[in-house]
């Protein structure tokens, strides 16, 4: 029933993904196991985002799934699901004065399939917040997203302040629509990346 | 008394000669030089000293900056001044599809698009029966809180004798809500008046001072249509796979109003240049089967349909296009100017450098952050890429040129066409 489930969530199969879940919930399948093969459809899912063979619609589509499967597996997970260990915080938002949001949640969501903890300040987030952020959570790992020319000197400002209050520890990577070497080199941010699997890999090479 | 006429407009020689060279580069001949023509936007305002803020709401001095820069830089056309808006227009409409500068930012941003779904996954049936009596009493509203009494009318169609007409529809106008709102938008309509006046002032000035105008209308993908505009970019890629003859019903409906409305406004512009800024269809965003099945069919018939009216649609191809270049391949040749973002430049010379002329595509980083020298460079390399052809017109890869581009990076690029650009 597992492989069913991660085939149907695979294959964007959503009625089906979710008879399924229902079906293995009413033959007493433990709950973590339904989401354990969600996890695995996820890291199929995201594997085939890094290869070019799924795009913007699968993520949408296999973040609606998971939701659902969530939320019906939820109530019955009780105490036994003590959370899951994390590999990490990423503190994760688009920079000051923009307000663009479909490249941040798209890295976010992966992110947070490949086992990070994502703590999401949204949009049009002054470098402030950023370095609050960071402190409170420990996160060693902040990303910065801006999809317009505007977000290079908040970006370059948002780093300045992280190392300026001492958070040495911290990488800071940056992306989005006009986001390059050049770019990087401009604002002193540790790396860029051009999609949401390069901030994957980032993220977990630098919490390795 | 009847106003004075205007003389008719006689165009100079420059004018001419600026625009037989870029009509050139279009059909891929060769021009006397490799054209320079900017879609900028903000910068033109910003390198005349204006904020965005100004720009948006100080119509006369956005003109006067407009003349200024386009002269100042010698571009071989004129930006398209419909590209800025006006912020008293936005701000009675109470419009909620942007945040602008001076209002929701500080001065020197630009404004910003607010993508939202404006139309509900489950209402495309409602939109479909009526697409217009749809807009007007649930879209706008959402659109916009000035309008938002536009909610209070039945469906249009029950106006339809004189006694409803006459009976519902006065009441409705009478409701305090309606009549304030029908006030304001008197006022908006007058506002408007005011910026239309400034850009059909602006544009004969910039003729009679031998610039032609790049553009005075713009048109989308319906693709994009449906995404940008109603259903966001969630909303679209879901109805890809939960409604997709839906989303296809729909895209028909725009696919149709795009090609009239640019037929329209070019007919009254006399502009023949259409400008469609694509969003979804780039790399990256769907599968090349997604892209071949919901994108490009009403962006090809849309693209196809100008060049029969004999109209030169120019494409903004904004973000990376190099996996699409297959599909641009299709078009008919010298007849299509693709304005590029990133793309692999050898790759675009291989599979379309005999289809269309290539617009672009100095990137965006370089202009603001890099320097006169690195911009150069990239323009020569443009140069010995798309220029055996003549089929090459040079430009930022991005807002035309970024508004926070450093200007003498700008000039730079304009330099390098003459230096490096004489056929």
């Amino acid at each position: 029933m597992s492989q069913q489930l991660i085939d149907a969530i695979v294959e964007m199969r959503e009625e089906d993904a979710q008879a399924i879940t229902q079906q293995m919930l009413d033959a007493g399948t433990d709950p973590l196991e339904v989401l354990e093969a969600c996890r695995q459809a996820m890291e199929i899912i995201g594997q085939r985002f890094e290869s070019g063979d799924c795009f913007i619609p699968e993520l949408i589509l296999a973040g609606e799934m998971l939701g659902q499967v969530t939320e019906v597996v939820k109530p019955r997970l009780q105490e036994q699901q003590a959370g899951q260990k994390k590999l990490g915080t990423v503190v994760i938002g688009t920079v000051q004065g923009d307000i663009h949001d479909i490249a941040k949640d798209i890295v976010a969501f992966m992110l947070d399939i490949n086992g990070f903890a994502v703590d999401d300040l949204g949009v049009d987030v002054p470098p402030a917040r950023f370095v609050e952020a960071a402190r409170e959570s420990g996160a060693k790992v902040v990303a910065l997203s801006g999809f317009l020319t505007l977000a290079y000197d908040p970006m370059k400002d948002t780093v300045s302040a992280i190392k300026a209050a001492g958070l040495h520890d911290v990488k800071v990577m940056i992306g989005g629509g006009q986001i390059d070497a050049q770019i990087q080199d401009y604002t002193g941010a540790d790396a860029y990346g051009r999609d949401a699997m390069a901030a994957v890999n980032l993220a977990k090479q630098w919490y390795a | 008394m009847d106003e004075p006429q205007a003389p008719p407009f006689v165009p100079s020689a420059e004018y001419l000669a600026r625009v037989k060279r870029f009509d050139d580069a279009v059909a891929l001949r060769k021009p006397d030089r490799v054209p320079v023509a900017s879609l900028a936007a903000f910068f033109v305002t910003r390198y005349a000293g204006l904020t965005n803020a100004e720009a948006m709401r100080d119509y006369d001095r956005t003109a006067e900056a407009w003349k200024y820069t386009t002269q100042k830089l010698n571009w071989d056309m004129a930006p398209p001044p419909f590209t800025i808006f006006a912020a008293p227009v936005f701000q009675k409409l109470g419009l909620r599809t942007f945040k602008w500068p001076g209002q929701h930012f500080g001065d020197n941003l630009p404004y910003q698009f607010v993508e939202e779904e404006y139309m509900l996954a489950d209402e495309y049936d409602e939109f479909l029966a009526n697409p217009s009596d749809f807009v007007v009493r649930k879209m706008m509203p959402r659109m916009a809180t000035t309008l938002q009494p536009l909610g209070m009318l039945p469906p249009l169609h029950w106006l339809s004798s004189g006694y409803t007409l006459f009976m519902l529809g006065s009441a409705v106008a009478g409701a305090p809500p309606f009549a304030a709102m029908l006030r304001q938008i008197i006022e908006i309509g007058e506002e408007m008046n005011q910026w239309n006046g400034m850009q059909a002032r602006l544009g004969m000035e910039l003729a009679e001072m031998g610039y032609p105008m790049i553009t005075a209308a713009f048109a989308e993908a319906p693709f994009d249509w449906m995404s940008d505009m109603f259903r966001g970019l969630r909303g679209a890629m879901l109805d890809m796979y939960r409604q997709p003859d839906k989303l296809k019903a729909a895209m028909e409906i725009f696919t149709d109003f795009a090609i009239q409305s640019a037929l329209m406004i070019a007919q009254m512009s006399g502009n023949p240049r259409i400008f469609i800024p694509l969003h979804r269809g780039a790399g990256g965003f769907m599968s090349t089967q997604q892209f071949a099945e919901f994108y490009w069919p009403g962006l090809k018939k849309l693209m196809l349909a100008l060049i029969d009216a004999g109209l030169t649609p120019m494409p903004f191809l904004e973000g990376d296009y190099t996996p699409r270049l297959p599909f641009l391949a299709e078009l008919p040749p010298g007849k299509v100017l693709g304005h590029f973002d990133i793309v692999d430049l050898d790759k675009a010379k291989a599979e379309i450098g005999n289809i269309m002329c290539f617009w672009g595509n100095v990137p965006a980083s370089m202009l603001v952050t890099g320097t006169p020298g690195q911009v150069k460079d990239y323009v020569k390399r443009l140069i010995d890429t798309f220029g055996d052809t003549g089929g090459l017109i040079v430009d930022g890869a991005v807002d035309g040129v970024p508004p926070d581009s450093r200007p003498e990076n700008v000039e730079a690029m304009t330099e390098a066409v003459f230096e490096y650009g004489v056929y």
